[in-house]
C-alpha cells in the first residue's frame, strides 16, 4: 500500500503479472518505481482487467481515475486515426522495422498527438508479430476463404480478414477457446505469446508463421496528471519507465520464440511459408492500404516502408 | 478497518428494508467519498459499465426470456404429466415425479424460483389430493427447486463466469453431474422414506402414456438440446444459445401449444394455423407475447439492477486491493485448500441469508478467487462449490428465496416451510460436502469436452 | 390479473417489453447471418449490450413505481408499524441521497462527452467546471453512425464526421435514467411519509407469479 504523501500512480492492465510480456514488464516497472522512488511515489498495479478492461481504461484515465495504462495500439485510432498503421497487414517487416518505425520522428510523433485529447504517449512496448491460425491448414490466403476468423474491434482487422475472403466474428475473449475448439469461428489471428498462453493451438489444426501485423502497446498517462508532477519526479519516473522499455523490449523476440518452441514441444503443429507463398499473402491483404491510407498519412506509410527497405 | 465499516452498512441497510441494488451503490459511493479521491462520475461510468463490459451477461435476459415463454406456454403442466408417466408408480411415486419434474423444468430456466413457481404450483396441490402432507409436499419442491440454478443452464452460473472471467460453456458443462446426482439423491431419499412412512404410489398407466406424454413435453424438452448442443455443438457461444432458446420458447408456445399468441384457446377451442395464416405475423405483437416480453423485461431489470450495483461494490474493493489483502492474510495463515473451501462455504453460507445469490457471487467470487488459484483449485469447480452453496442459502432460515416462493405457493407460513424443508436440507448438506471435497463431479465433463482449465490469472 | 394501469405505466411497460424483444430479435439476426449465410453483423453485439444497459437503467426507475426492487422485508415484517414506518422513512431517505449522488455522478460522466461542462463539487453540484477537456470525439467500437445524428457533427464535434455513433448517445441514458429514478424515489417518499405504504422492496423476484398462482388457487378451493 502507499504511504501518505507519496503519488499514488494506478496501472491498470489486461494480462496475468508474470507471463505475459506486458505484465512482467508492467511488475517490472512497479517494482522499480516503489524501489528507487520511495517517499515520493508509489505504484499499484492492477492486472487481468480486474479495474477497467482495454476499452474503457482510456475513459478512466481521462477522468483521472487511473495514471497509466497500456492498451493495444488499435485502442488508439480512436483518438487519431494514424494509430491504424500498426494494424495494417505487412506494413512492417518484422520487429526490428517495427521498433525502427517507433523509434522514428514519424513514431515519436505519434505519441504526442493525442496531447488536445488529453493523452500523452509514453513508451512502445512490444508483444510481437501475429500469426494465424485455423482449423484447418493454412497455406495460401485462398485456404481462409469462407473460414470465420475472430478478430478484435477494428475496422482494419474486419477490413483485413474481408480480404482474404474470411468472415470477421466478435465474441468475448473468455470465450474464444471454446468458440474455437467447437468451431463456433473457425481461426483467429494473434502472437505466439497469446496463442500459447490461451491454448489456442491446442484447438486449431496449426498456427501459420505469417509475420503478417504487429501486436504492440502504448503505455499512456493523461495530460495533464503529468503536467502536475514536480519535474523532478517526473523525469525520474520518466526515466525508470525508458529504461524498463529498453530491457523488456529486447527481451520481446526471446519471449515469442520461447512461446512458439513451447507449442512444438506441447504437439503443437507449425506451418511456415515460403516466399512464394509468403508474397501470395501480401498480394491478396495489400489491397486494404488502400482503404486507410488517408487516415495514417501517406507519410508515416512511406517512413515505415523506407524502414523496411533499409534492414 | 475501513471495509469492514463498508460490508456493516450494506447488512444496515439491507435490515431497514434498503433495496438491495441501492444498499451496495450507496455504501460503496460513500466510502468512495470519504476513503478515496475517487468522483461520483466513475461511479455512474462503473454503472453503465456493468453492461457495456460483461457481454457474458447478455446471456441473462435471454434465459429469463426462455423460461418466461416456456412458464406462459404451459410446458410445465407436460413436464409433470411427463414425470408422473415415468416414475409415478413408484412408492412415493408423485414426490419422486415432483423432484424429477424440477429436474426437467431446470433445465429449461436459469432460476430456483422460477422452477418452485413453475412446478410447486401444480405438484403441491397434485400431492394433496393423492394424500401427501402439505408439509412433505413443500419441502420436497422447495429443495428439488434449488436445481434450478446448477442444472444447466444458470442466471447464476452466468454471473460468476461474467464475474471472473471464465467459459459460460465449462460452467454450464460442469453442473451437469452434480445436478443430476443432486436429483438423484433426493428421489432416493424420498424413495426410502416412502418405504419406511408407506407413502402412497400411483398407477402404472403403460409405456403408451410414457411415449404420449413425452412427445407432448419433447417440444418443451428439446430446449436443452438446442441450448447445450448449440453450445457443444459448435453453432453458438452461450449467449447466442440464449437467445435462440427465447425465440424457440416464443414459437413452440405460440404455434404448438398455442397456450398464448393469436391462436390460444379462448373458449373455442385452440385456433388451426391453416385457418389463421395471419397468426404467423400477428403472434408476434400479440397482447401475450408483450406480456410476457414485459415480465421477463421486468425481472431482468431488478436482477441486473442489483448485479450492476454489486459490480460498483466489486470496482471499489479491487481499487482497495481488498482481495490481495485477504488473500495474503489467509495465505500466511497457513490456510489449505480444505480449510480455504470450508471458509468459502462459511461466508456464502452466512451472506446467502441477506443477498440475492448473483449479487452475492459478484461480490464474493472476486474476493477469493485469487486465493483459490493460488491455493491450486479448479475455477470451475470453485464455481459449482459456490452454486451449491447459493442453492442450499436459499432455503435455510431467516432468508431464503426458496422458502418465501413456496410459502406463497403451498399457502403455509414460513416457518412450516423451513421445518419441511429440514429433512432434504441434510441431504443438501451432504450433497456439498461431496461436491466440495470430490472435484471430478464437477471437472469431468468439462475438461474432457473442452480440455482442463486454462488458468492464466 | 392486470392492475390498474396508466398510461405513462403502458409507455414504460411497451418500452421494456420492446427492447428485450429487440435484443433477442437482433442477437437472433446474427445468428442466422453467421450459421445460414457465413456473414456477420459486426455492430450486433454492442447494439445490444447497449439495449440492455438502457433496459435496466430506464427500467430501474419502473421498479421503484411497483415496489419489486429486490430486498430484505424480514424485520419489517417483525416490528411494529410505527417501526416500521420509521425504518420505511429512513431507507427511502438512503434511496433519495442514492439517487441524488448518481444524478449528478451520472451528468458528469455523460456531459464531456456532450462537449458541456462537467458540475463542480465533489458531493453535491456546486456549479459548473469552468475548464474541462470534451470528449465528444470519442465513438463507440462498432456500431456506425446514422443519418440522423449528423446534425451532432457540427452541434458538439466542432465540424468532424464521426464514423461511428458518438459516445454521447448511449451514454445519454445515464442521466435519463438516474432522473427518473429520483424521481419515482420522492414519489415513494411522499408515498411512505403519508403512511400509504411501509416498504420499497420486494423480497423476490416472482411475487407477481405468487399472487397469480395464488389468485388461481382461491377461484378453484
Ligand atoms: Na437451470
Ligand atoms: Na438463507
Amino acid at each position: 500500500a502507499c504511504d501518505e504523501g507519496e503519488i499514488v500512480i494506478k496501472f491498470s492492465h489486461v494480462t496475468n503479472t508474470d507471463k505475459h510480456p506486458k505484465g512482467i514488464a508492467a511488475s517490472l516497472l512497479e517494482q522499480r518505481v516503489n524501489d528507487e522512488m520511495n517517499g515520493k511515489a508509489c505504484m499499484e498495479v492492477f492486472p487481468n482487467s480486474t479495474l477497467y478492461n482495454d476499452n474503457k481504461v482510456l475513459e478512466a484515465m481521462l477522468q483521472g481515475d487511473v495514471q497509466l495504462a497500456a492498451p493495444s495500439l488499435s485502442k488508439f485510432e480512436k483518438f487519431t486515426k494514424q494509430f491504424r498503421i500498426f494494424d495494417l497487414p505487412f506494413m512492417f517487416k518484422d520487429v526490428n522495422a517495427v521498433d525502427a518505425f517507433q523509434a522514428s520522428d514519424a513514431g515519436q510523433g505519434l505519441l504526442d498527438s493525442m496531447q488536445r485529447r488529453g493523452l500523452q504517449g509514453l513508451a512502445y512496448w512490444h508483444n510481437g508479430m501475429k500469426q494465424m491460425s485455423a482449423n484447418v491448414p493454412l497455406e495460401s490466403p485462398s485456404d481462409a476463404n469462407g473460414l470465420k476468423f475472430r478478430v478484435q474491434s477494428s475496422d482494419v482487422l474486419v477490413a483485413q480478414m474481408e480480404a482474404i475472403g474470411g468472415s470477421p466474428q466478435k465474441m468475448a475473449f473468455s470465450e474464444v477457446y471454446g468458440a474455437l475448439q467447437q468451431g463456433v469461428v473457425d481461426g483467429q489471428e494473434n502472437t505466439w505469446s497469446n496463442i500459447y498462453g490461451k491454448k489456442f493451438f491446442e484447438v486449431q489444426d496449426g498456427v501459420t508463421e505469417t509475420n503478417h501485423g504487429i501486436i504492440d502497446y502504448l503505455v499512456v498517462t493523461n495530460v495533464d496528471w503529468l503536467e502536475s508532477l514536480d519535474a523532478d519526479v517526473r523525469d525520474q519516473f520518466l526515466t525508470i519507465l525508458g529504461e524498463v522499455t529498453t530491457t523488456r523490449n529486447a527481451e520481446s523476440t526471446a519471449v515469442n520464440n520461447a512461446a512458439k518452441q513451447s507449442i512444438i514441444d506441447a504437439g503443437g503443429t507449425i506451418r511456415s511459408l515460403n516466399a512464394e507463398q509468403r508474397q501470395e499473402w501480401v498480394d491478396t491483404m495489400r489491397p486494404v492500404w488502400d482503404k486507410f491510407s488517408k487516415d495514417v498519412g501517406q507519410e508515416n506509410i512511406d517512413a515505415a516502408q523506407a524502414i523496411n527497405a533499409s534492414m | 478497518m475501513e471495509v469492514i465499516l463498508l460490508f456493516s452498512m450494506v447488512i444496515g441497510l439491507l435490515l431497514i428494508g434498503v433495496p438491495i441494488a441501492v444498499s451496495l451503490g450507496l455504501s460503496s459511493i460513500l466510502f468512495l467519498l470519504f476513503f478515496s479521491d475517487a468522483t461520483l462520475a466513475s461511479v455512474a461510468g462503473t454503472l453503465f459499465e456493468a453492461f457495456e463490459g460483461h457481454f457474458t451477461l447478455l446471456a441473462i435476459p435471454f434465459f429469463i426470456l426462455a423460461s418466461s415463454f416456456m412458464t406462459t406456454g404451459g410446458v410445465a403442466r407436460r413436464i409433470i404429466r411427463f414425470s408422473i408417466a415415468c416414475v409415478g408408480h413408484l412408492p412415493g411415486g408423485l414426490a419422486i415425479a415432483g423432484v424429477f419434474a424440477c429436474m426437467m423444468f431446470a433445465a429449461l430456466s436459469g432460476s430456483s424460483p422460477a422452477t418452485v413457481v413453475a412446478i410447486g404450483s401444480i405438484v403441491i396441490a397434485g400431492m394433496r389430493q393423492v394424500g401427501y402432507t402439505k408439509e412433505f409436499a413443500a419441502g420436497v419442491i422447495c429443495n428439488a427447486g434449488t436445481l434450478g440454478i446448477l442444472i444447466p443452464p444458470s442466471i447464476v452460473m452466468v454471473v460468476y463466469a461474467a464475474a471472473v472471467e471464465v467459459s459460460v460453456g465449462r460452467m454450464f458443462l460442469a453442473g451437469v453431474i452434480p445436478g443430476l446426482l443432486a436429483g438423484f439423491m433426493l428421489m432416493v431419499t424420498i424413495y426410502g422414506m416412502a418405504k419406511v412412512k408407506n407413502l402412497p404410489k400411483g398407477d402404472w398407466k403403460g409405456w403408451g402414456e410414457i411415449a404420449e406424454s413425452g412427445m407432448e413435453a419433447g417440444w418443451g424438452l428439446f430446449l436443452i438440446v438446442i441450448i447445450l448442443g448449440g453450445i457443444y455443438g459448435g453453432i453458438f457461444t452461450p449467449t447466442e444459445a440464449a437467445a435462440v432458446a427465447a425465440v424457440y420458447a416464443f414459437l413452440i408456445a405460440s404455434f404448438i401449444y398455442k397456450d398464448m399468441g393469436p391462436l390460444a384457446d379462448r373458449g373455442n377451442g385452440k385456433g388451426k394455423l391453416l385457418r389463421k395464416p395471419q397468426a404467423l405475423v400477428t403472434a408476434f405483437f400479440h397482447e401475450d407475447t408483450k406480456h410476457t416480453l414485459f415480465e421477463a423485461g421486468k425481472l431482468t431489470v431488478t436482477l441486473l439492477f442489483v448485479i450492476a450495483n454489486a459490480l460498483i461494490l466489486k470496482h471499489v474493493l479491487t481499487e482497495q486491493q481488498v482481495p490481495q489483502h485477504i488473500a495474503g492474510a489467509m495465505l500466511s495463515a497457513g490456510f489449505g485448500p480444505i480449510m480455504f473451501l470450508i471458509v468459502v462455504n462459511v461466508i456464502l453460507l452466512i451472506g446467502g441469508q441477506f443477498m440475492e445469490p448473483s449479487g452475492l457471487l459478484v461480490i464474493v467470487a472476486p474476493l477469493v478467487f485469487p486465493i483459490a488459484i493460488q491455493l491450486g483449485i479448479d475455477p470451475i469447480h470453485l464455481g459449482i462449490i459456490m452454486v451449491v452453496n447459493m442453492e442450499i442459502g436459499m432455503i435455510t432460515p431467516p432468508v431464503g428465496l426458496n422458502l418465501f416462493v413456496t410459502s406463497g405457493v403451498a399457502g403455509m407460513p414460513m416457518m412450516s416451510v423451513v421445518r419441511a424443508a429440514l429433512p432434504f436440507l441434510a441431504v443438501l448438506f451432504v450433497f456439498l460436502i461431496m461436491v466440495t471435497y470430490i472435484p471430478w463431479l464437477s471437472t469431468f465433463l468439462p475438461n474432457t469436452f473442452m480440455g482442463p482449465e486454462i488458468i492464466t490469472h | 390479473m392486470q392492475h390498474q394501469h396508466s398510461f405513462v405505466d403502458r409507455i414504460e411497460e411497451t418500452l421494456i417489453a420492446i427492447l428485450i424483444g429487440l435484443m433477442t430479435v437482433v442477437t437472433f439476426a446474427n445468428v442466422i447471418a453467421r450459421f445460414g449465410f457465413n456473414s456477420n453483423i459486426l455492430w450486433a453485439l454492442e447494439l445490444t449490450v447497449f439495449m440492455f444497459g438502457w433496459l435496466v437503467l430506464l427500467g430501474a426507475s419502473y421498479a421503484v413505481k411497483k415496489h419489486s426492487h429486490l430486498g430484505v422485508d424480514a424485520i419489517i415484517n417483525m416490528v411494529s408499524p410505527a417501526t416500521a414506518r420509521i425504518m420505511g422513512i429512513i431507507a427511502v431517505g438512503c434511496c433519495l441521497l442514492f439517487s441524488v449522488f448518481m444524478v449528478k455522478g451520472a451528468y458528469d460522466y455523460w456531459a464531456v462527452f456532450a462537449d458541456l461542462p462537467p458540475t463542480s463539487g465533489r458531493w453535491f453540484p456546486t456549479g459548473f467546471a469552468d475548464k474541462f477537456r470534451s470528449q465528444s470525439f470519442y465513438e463507440v467500437q462498432d456500431v456506425p453512425m446514422v443519418g440522423f445524428l449528423r446534425f451532432l457533427e457540427d452541434l458538439i464535434n466542432y465540424g468532424d464526421e464521426y464514423e461511428k455513433l458518438p459516445k454521447v448517445v448511449p451514454y445519454l441514458v445515464l442521466p435519463v435514467s438516474m432522473i427518473l429514478l429520483l424521481y419515482r424515489f420522492i414519489q415513494a417518499a411522499m408515498q411512505i411519509v403519508r403512511g400509504e405504504t411501509d416498504r420499497l422492496v420486494a423480497s423476490h423476484e416472482v411475487e407477481d407469479e405468487i399472487e397469480e398462482v395464488r389468485a388461481q388457487q382461491g377461484e378453484h378451493d
